[in-house]
């Protein structure tokens, strides 16, 4: 280990990289709308446009801050801003770092967990984003691949089959932990149709309450 | 009546797209870079930061692939173009679908596509998309960096505390989607289940013949076998 090693002269960078970029990007995804409006007169109804404004910002508004009070405990800051800047952050980039960080047996929460967590979320969005424009490229041919019956349903249960396998991972590293989330999970879902923006939180609160009580058993 | 798309398919905005996707490859090399030097200096082994990165990628393939489903599904109603920039940028596949929905409906139309989907109805739902990830971009870049730092701050005193919390965070959001397939049962259930078998014995393998390197590709094994089994459940019961 270096002795001179300083987190804090990396964290400042990938602030000052992340804050620039995420904005920026934000802006460049309105470029293509614009040139429809301007160029092609293909542009919004502005009565229409400010009622969808309020309709999506009364439900984005919150959602995003409390998915960004979550993120903010699980992931480094360059692995947060590029998450966030791509996108798809619960199906891709989540699983990705902890599996990377399994893999090569390090912590989440330790400086060497978030470096390793990054790496891994670079490795994603790059992944990711070349097998999307693969799907552009060959959007024809795939389009009879994808959806032929009988292989369609094993397109609809990703999710549980990316779960799955992560879930017994995290039963087994620490079953503990994991039975109170997993209830309340299950119990949240039979309860009725609730939004993930409000489900996730509810389970990481209890998932964390549930390490506490655990931890100071163990530790006291 | 569908002549907007002619439009949307133009050459100039699949330029504008490539640009925007472009720079989320910049953003990614430079966040790499960044990230592999602090290893080094942090002094991590390289042969690890190598295996995390092979890690990300392999472990995101198939997990990508329903991206590439919504893709097909929408290109014919808003166009290849604003298609690919927007499952390739800020926030999900449902996320997307659910605000050109609100784009839509503010118009009074209920469906996306379709005969009343006129060139203005699909201008608003392109707009809304955009719109609606103003939030947690503007939130991560104002206030994340504050969160952080007070995070980080907060709990220096006890680091062991903070790896179990960071853990615990983990757990919460993997329980939910564990919950999905186990109260919906059927195929999400059957899928579920073989996955988690398939991870089982990976895991076994791993520990009794002590063949580490199984540990990379164990999800996306566990992935495919599990998909293999859920076409086969499928031909089985159909």
């Amino acid at each position: 280990m270096n002795t001179n090693h300083n987190p804090e002269k990396y964290e400042k960078i990938n602030h000052r990289i992340g804050r620039l970029t995420l904005p920026a990007g934000l802006l460049m995804t309105f470029v293509p709308l614009i040139i429809l409006a301007v160029k092609f007169g293909i542009g919004p109804d502005l009565k229409a446009l400010v009622q969808g404004i309020f309709s999506i910002s009364v439900l984005m508004a919150p959602v995003s801050l409390v998915e960004v009070l979550t993120f903010t405990a699980m992931l480094g800051s360059g692995a947060m801003y590029m998450a966030y800047l791509s996108g798809n952050i619960t199906n891709l980039k989540i699983p990705s770092a902890a599996m990377a960080m399994e893999v090569c047996k390090t912590k989440a929460g330790s400086e060497e967990g978030e470096i390793i967590s990054t790496i891994a979320i670079a490795g994603s969005v790059i992944c990711s984003e070349i097998i999307i424009i693969a799907g552009v490229i060959l959007l024809v041919p795939l389009k009879g691949v994808l959806q032929q019956p009988v292989i369609q349903p094993a397109f609809e249960q990703i999710l549980p089959a990316l779960f799955g396998a992560i879930g017994i991972y995290y039963i087994l590293k620490d079953w503990k932990v994991a039975v109170t989330p997993i209830i309340i999970a299950i119990v949240l879902d039979l309860a009725g149709d609730f939004p993930t923006a409000i489900t996730i939180p509810i389970c990481v609160l209890t998932s964390v309450i549930a390490a506490r009580i655990i931890y100071k058993k163990t530790n006291a | 009546m569908k002549n907007y798309l002619d439009f949307a398919n133009k050459p100039v905005l699949m330029i504008a797209a490539a640009v925007v996707i472009i720079f989320v490859f910049l953003q990614a090399g430079l966040f790499l870079f960044v990230a592999w030097k602090r290893g080094k200096s942090a002094g991590i082994d390289s042969q690890r930061m190598r295996k995390a990165l092979g890690t990300g990628i392999t472990t995101s393939i198939i997990p990508a692939l329903p991206i590439v489903m919504t893709l097909i599904a929408i290109t014919p109603v808003i166009g290849t173009p604003i298609s690919w920039m927007r499952l390739s940028v800020i926030g999900s596949a449902p996320y997307e679908l659910m605000a050109a929905g609100i784009g839509a409906k503010t118009m009074g139309v209920t469906t996306l596509g379709g005969e009343g989907f006129t060139p203005t109805v699909f201008a608003n739902a392109a707009w809304i998309m955009c719109i609606g990830s103003f939030w947690s971009i503007m939130i991560v870049s104002i206030f994340y960096k504050g969160l952080k730092k007070r995070y980080t701050l907060g709990k220096n005193g006890d680091t062991k505390w903070r790896e179990s919390l960071t853990g615990a965070c983990f757990m919460g959001v993997f329980a939910i989607f564990m919950a999905s397939p186990i109260t919906t049962g059927g195929i999400s259930l059957v899928t579920f289940l073989i996955s988690a078998v398939i991870m089982l014995v990976c895991l076994l393998i791993i520990l009794k013949f002590k063949f580490e390197k199984l540990k990379e590709f164990a999800l996306t094994i566990s992935m495919l076998g599990a998909m293999a089994g859920c076409v086969l459940w499928n031909i089985l019961t159909t």
